[in-house]
Formats: structure tokens, sequence, C-alpha cells
């Protein structure tokens, strides 16, 4: 069949996946409720959302190339790094940028890629299986069409603008294409990885659960990756600068390390002059084996994204089962237990679970380079930290659509559903600050202000993570809808995250405030105004579902 | 003593200006096992879903035991539901499916052991009993979800088309179960469109078309009321529910093709 046919096909199947991984359908069971209009709306809906995800993909990518050519960073800093080697820096760490960012993307989205076994129908119908292939990684590079056409082709196009080098931009074209196809595999790999060792595999044994937990694990290192990279790229950049640069005697065994050997193509092509010979040799050698590989690795990926698609990883197998005893607990801890159980194999759950912890290592890091904390210092601390909580609630909300149909029919009382997913949002802000606590105890860091504030501050973000909640426990109840991964839905994520924010903020607001005026009554005015908040959404909580 | 165990009375389902269920009222009494027929789209799982709290009516009342659907936690707590796309948590493990339905329905635990034992032993389950469902056939995904009804020993339980993907052992065995439990002063709704099965099975049927009851009764009692139905319930479901006009023309068409 023509490319062209396929690539049509692959439209419908992708609009499916899109469909199916927004709104959780697959096994909710509820849209034959919707009526003729409604469902039209919802995909089109669908569609608008993961074109908005794609698009603030492409913001984060384009942006990130910018920086590639305005290295500020760099010249402000009191490295004295040559143009050739801040090129050589700037360019491998805009690969590695672009390659966690889609992979961070595809952890999103792949499995829900995968579950909605989309493909599994085209191989029933009479295409090749070279077609249904194609046309599973035509549907998969849908997924990411728009940040890796905006990356492939605009970043050698600016190339070109910027550095007045063809040669140049030819070989970012390489680079480009290339890590394209290493960030696609990878996301690939994971997912297979994901469904042979994780989702698939079975065993109640400790062993057995512990090796789950490391797996998913290594599963999400590439989102955290992703997110170091986010927060630390300046350093990032003038890591690599750097260490080019005095490092020199190993730049022959870097040229050889990808992004590295990319990042000296580039450069070379550039300036032509100012490389040795061999280092030049092995530059072109080492990216001509990527690109080899790459090659290879985009057949391998249409492979596998097909036996993916077609449910080839599962396989059930009878085990002996020593006993069939089951624990039942009271129902807000079997609410926590089931979503922490599902959280924990389920990488798009855990990713966006987990951040609060990751984004705690990351200002721990920070706390240890910079000196005591002030007051303002603790409050920024405090922002960054529960700003990262409140993106929670909609994650551990969204695991009530996988069943649905099923679920709703349980004696569960809403209250019970708000509670439990508010104390376990809350418990993972808390946990935070005990590392915090540890860590400042550990570096001999005066924590007082910060578990002060941080302990009061608990109020504001068991707040805004119950209203959060109740939110879409209203929006659930209602349209028996519950909203699928992050990244299909940012939109309808943002609207709700932004009541969130503005309760987490307040009391800093309010701080701020008396500390201008009234700085003995700064933390009692943090306190009453988290107070205030709780209380009155506990309350609006408890009357609304009484 | 004989109850009411539901009510249902002027239900009324719509999706937008779609009316999926138009003023339906029907009872069932305890010791009955009460078959729910009807075409595909006749409005059957719909109804179910009100019944068991999935879905919102538009108007009419629904009772569980006199409990109205309205007091949520009340009602479904007297109920055990198979549900008719079996739509559970995927990446739990049967035990911990169980585990979790079970907590919400604040179960005993020693009391729920001995029962759970007993019911995995039943249908066979035992061995897969740590592998997540998502890897499970679609039979044993079923089982999963009837041990998930049973568990806790409803007074009502509401199967829609419990039997689809179940091999013959499980399918026996359930049936078994479904009779006994009326036998002892539970109701059973049961939907289905095998009418060889809802024929031996059911006390009374209830065939549903275009959302409204069109004939309700044992099967004796409907075979009176439908004239030049020849004996099955599969003849006088096709009667009543209009389906059986052309259908020789059309098989005939099929058959010459």
């Amino acid at each position: 069949m023509k490319l062209s046919e396929l690539w049509r096909i692959s439209r419908t199947i992708y609009k499916e996946t899109s469909f199916q991984s927004i709104f959780s359908l697959r096994s909710g069971g509820l849209l034959p409720q919707r009526t003729n209009s409604d469902i039209k709306r919802l995909v089109r809906n669908a569609e608008l959302n993961t074109m908005i995800s794609k698009i603030i993909m492409s913001v984060f990518i384009a942006v990130f190339g910018i920086m590639v050519f305005f290295p500020f960073g760099l010249r402000s800093s009191n490295l004295q790094v040559s143009e050739e080697m801040t090129v050589v820096g700037t360019v491998s760490a805009f690969l590695a940028v672009l390659m966690f960012l889609i992979v961070i993307m595809g952890l999103q989205v792949s499995t829900s890629f995968f579950s909605s076994k989309a493909v599994d129908f085209l191989s029933t119908l009479p295409l090749s299986k070279r077609d249904v292939s194609t046309v599973a990684l035509l549907c998969f590079l849908r997924i990411f069409d728009l940040p890796l056409l905006l990356a492939v082709a605009g970043f050698p196009v600016a190339y070109v603008f910027f550095r007045h080098s063809v040669l140049g931009g030819l070989a970012a074209l390489l680079s480009i294409g290339v890590t394209e196809v290493f960030a696609l595999a990878l996301t690939t790999g994971l997912a297979k990885f994901f469904y042979a060792r994780i989702a698939g595999s079975s065993g109640r044994s400790k062993w057995k659960a512990f090796l789950r937990l490391v797996l998913m694990l290594v599963w999400i290192l590439p989102s955290f990756g992703a997110y170091i990279v986010i927060n630390f790229w300046m350093e990032i950049i003038q890591f690599f600068a750097s260490f080019t640069q005095t490092i020199f005697a190993l730049s022959y065994v870097i040229v050889v390390l990808y992004p590295f050997s990319y990042g000296f193509l580039v450069s070379y092509a550039t300036f032509i002059h100012g490389f040795s010979y061999i280092s030049l040799a092995f530059a072109v050698v080492s990216s001509l084996s990527y690109f080899v590989f790459a090659v290879y690795l985009v057949k391998w990926v249409g492979g596998t994204i097909r036996s993916i698609g077609a449910g080839g990883v599962f396989a059930a197998s009878k085990e002996m089962v020593k006993d069939t005893l089951i624990q039942p607990l009271s129902p807000w801890l079997g609410i926590i237990r089931k979503d922490l159980r599902i959280a924990s194999r389920a990488p798009s759950y855990a990713s966006i679970f987990l951040l609060p912890a990751i984004q705690t290592v990351i200002l721990v890091f920070s706390f240890s380079w910079s000196g005591e904390l002030g007051l303002a210092g603790t409050l920024g601390f405090l922002t960054g930290m529960s700003f990262m909580t409140v993106l929670i609630p909609p994650t551990l909300f969204s695991i009530e659509g996988l069943a649905s149909a099923y679920t709703r029919s349980l004696p569960l009382k809403k209250r019970t559903l708000i509670l439990s997913k508010t104390f376990l949002a809350t418990l993972t802000y808390i946990l935070s600050l005990l590392v915090i606590f540890i860590t400042a105890s550990f570096l001999e860091k005066n924590s007082f202000p910060i578990l002060t504030f941080g302990a009061v501050h608990i109020l504001a973000v068991a707040s805004a993570n119950m209203l959060e909640i109740l939110l879409l426990a209203e929006k659930f109840w209602k349209e028996g809808f519950a909203l699928g991964n992050i990244f299909a839905r940012l939109s309808t994520y943002i609207l709700i995250l932004i009541p969130g924010m503005i309760i987490i903020f307040m009391p800093i607001f309010a701080a701020i405030v008396a500390a201008l005026f009234y700085q003995n009554l700064v933390l009692q005015v943090f306190f009453v105004v988290g107070c205030l908040e709780f209380l009155s959404i506990a309350a609006i909580t408890l009357y609304m579902n009484r | 003593m004989e109850q009411i165990a539901v009510q249902v009375s002027d239900l009324v389902v719509a999706y937008g200006s779609f009316v999926a269920v138009d003023h339906l009222s029907f009872l069932v009494r305890t010791g009955e096992i009460y078959g729910m027929l009807g075409p595909n789209g006749a409005g059957k799982s719909s109804t179910i879903k009100v019944l068991v709290g999935v879905l919102e009516p538009r108007s009419g009342s629904v009772e569980i035991f006199d409990t109205p659907i309205s007091d949520e936690v009340a009602a479904k707590s007297q109920i055990g539901y198979v549900p008719e796309e079996v739509a559970l948590l995927d990446s739990l493990t049967p035990r911990e499916f169980l585990e979790f339905t079970s907590s919400i329905r604040k179960l005993e635990r020693s009391a729920t052991n001995t029962r759970l034992e007993r019911l995995t032993t039943a249908f066979e389950l035992k061995s897969y009993f740590d592998t997540p469902i998502a890897a499970l056939s679609m039979g044993n995904k079923q089982k999963v979800a009837i041990i998930a009804a049973l568990l806790h020993e409803p007074r009502l339980l509401v199967l829609d088309e419990p039997l689809i993907g179940l091999d013959a052992r499980s399918s026996r065995i359930l049936k078994e179960l479904v009779t006994h439990h009326a036998r002892k002063g539970g109701a059973v709704i049961f939907s289905t469109h095998i009418m060889e099965v809802a024929e031996k099975l059911c006390t009374r049927v209830g065939i549903i078309n275009k959302g409204k009851i069109v004939g309700e009764g044992t099967v004796d009692d409907l075979r009176k009321l439908v004239k030049g139905a020849q004996g099955s319930l599969e003849d006088i479901f096709l009667k009543v529910t209009e389906q059986e006009a052309g259908m020789d023309e059309i098989i005939r068409g099929l058959e010459e093709e």
C-alpha cells in the first residue's frame, strides 16, 4: 500500500488513541451514555487538547533551541570558553534537552498509545504485516509530529541564520534527526520494558514487589533527567562548555560520545579551522556510526510498536498461589492503597506523583549551595514545593476514570474519596518537608524557618488539594468522566490547577505583605490565612457532601 | 416472607434528546430471578446502570429493599453487580482488586477470606490470583467481576450478560449460585441475550423494547399473552419486540447470495 494511504489510515488510529488517552474510556465503559453531539464534541476536544500539548512542547524546544545562539550565562560567567567550544557545549546540551523532552512526553502518551490497542484492530484487516507496522510507526510519530518537525526543520534553519554556516546547518540537521530517532527508540524501548517487566509481571512476594519498584524507578529516570535539565539548563551548558574546554586532552574520548560527537561535528562544520584533523575524523566517524545505528533503530521502533500494539508483550501465566487471603482496610485507606498500587505500576501516574520529591531534591541541592535561608528564601522555597504538590490531585483523580462504570457501583461516599485523595496528595508535601528537615540537620543549617513555615503551610496545601479534588469529584459524579493523562489534557489541567495555586499563594502573599508592615506578625498572619482557607474549604466539602 | 427487592417506577433515562428508557416500571421480589431481555439498544443496560447507581435517571424512582437509590451508600451496599463490559482496574491483580472492593464495602476479614477461598476454588481463579488483571483472558476477568459481586453476600444480584466469556464449568457454577441465591431469599436481575438460559433460569422475565416493557411474566404467562408464538421464549421475544416480521425473507435473501 502507498505511504500516503498508510498516512491517512494512521490519522484515524491516532484520533482514536488521543480520544482514549484523554477520557480513559477504554475501560471506563461509560461512553454509551453520551449523546451523539456530545461525543463529537469530546472527539474535537481531544484533538484540540493534543494539539495544545504539542504546541506547549514545541515552545519548550524552541526556548531551549534559542539558548544555543544566545548563551548569556556563559558570557556572564568567569569561564574563558572559546567560541568553538561554546558551540560544542550548547549544541550538545540542546540535543540532550531535546531527547529528554521527547522522552518525557513519550512517557506520558506511549502507555496510552499501547494500552489503547488501536493497532490490534488493524491486524485483523487485509493489510500486510509491513503495512500494519508502518501505520503503527506513523501513528506513533503523529504523537510527536509538531515538536519533531519544529526541531528538525527549525533548528538547522535558525543555525544557518544566526551562525551564517550552511555546512553547520546541515550538520545540525543530521544531529537533530539522529537525536529524534534515539528519543523515539528510548521511549519505545522503555514502553516495551514497562509492559514486559512491570505491568505484566505478577507475584506477591516482597522481593517481586521491590523489583517492580526498582524497575519502575528505572523506567521513569528519563523524566527525572528532563526535569533536572529544565531546572539546571544553565549549569548544564556551563558544565558541557567548561568540561570540553578544561579537559581538552579528553576531547578525543568525548568526541566519540553522543551527544558531544554531534556538538563537535556542528562546531567543525561551522568554524572549519581550529580543530585537529584527528579529532575531526573521530567526530565524523562516530557521527556516521550513530546515524547508521539510528537507521537500524527506525526499523526496530516500527517492529516493536507493532508488536506492543498488537498485545504481543502480555502473557498471563499460571502460577502457584499460596493462599487467597485478602486484607480489607477502612474505605479511605483502601482507596489510598489502591491509588499507590496503581501509581506504582503506571509511569504516567508515578512520574507526576514523584515530582514533589524530585523538586525537593533539587531544592535541597540549592539549599546546600546557598547560605542560611531568610524569610524571602523560605517563602520562595515553599512556593516551589507546594506548587509541585498541587499538580498531584488531577493525576490522582484520573485513576478514578479507569474503571468508572464499575467503581461507581460501589458504596463509596464522595466525601471519603475527597478526603483520602487530599490526604495522599498532602502526604507527599509532608514527606518533602521531612526530606528538607533531614538534609538541613545533616548540613547543620538552621532549618527552623523552613520547618515552621512549611508545617503551617500544610493547611494551605491541604486546602488547595481538597479544592481541586472537590472540583474534579463534582465533574466526575456529574459526567462520569475522569481526565486521562496530563499531556493529553493540559488545558483542563491548568484550569483545575489555577484555584489550587491561588490557595497556595494566598498565605505566602499575606506573609509578604505582613513582612512589609508588621514584621513580628508574619508567622501569625501566615497561620491565620492558612487556617481560614482550610476551614472554609473543609466546610464547603462537608456541606456539599452531607 | 416475600419482600419487594427492587421497585422501579416511571423511570426515564435520556441522553440529550434521545430517550433510552421511557417511563419504565417493574418490580422484583425476593426469591425471584428476573430475566431482563431486549434487543440491542433497547434500554436494558441503561436501566441496570441506574439500578446500581452508575447512571442518574432523568426522572422516576428506584428503590432497593425500600431504600431509594439516591441514598447511594445504603442502596449500593445491598447490591452485587457484574457489568456488561468488564472494566476493572487493569493494573491491579485480582487479590488487590478484591482488597479494594472489600475495603470500600467494609467487609470483615475472616468471614470474607473464608468465602473468597470457596469462590476462587469454584471458579478456578487461584492460579491467576496474583497476575495483573490486564494480562487475564476475558473469561478470567469476568470471573474476577463475579467474585467481587458475590463476596459481600448481597441481597440483590444484578448481572448484566454475566455468562459472556465464561467456560462451561464456570457458567454452570454461576447458574447454580444464582438459583441458590434466589432460593435463600435473595433477588436476582439477570440480563441476557441467550433465550435458552433465560427460559431455564429465570422465574419471571421482562422484555424491554425501545425503552418500554412490552411483555412481562413467567414464560407460561407470556405464551398465553402472545398469540402465534410457537412456544419457545425466543419466539415470544421476537414477536413482542416486532423483530420477527420479514425475518424469513431476510434470511432467504442472504442464503441466495
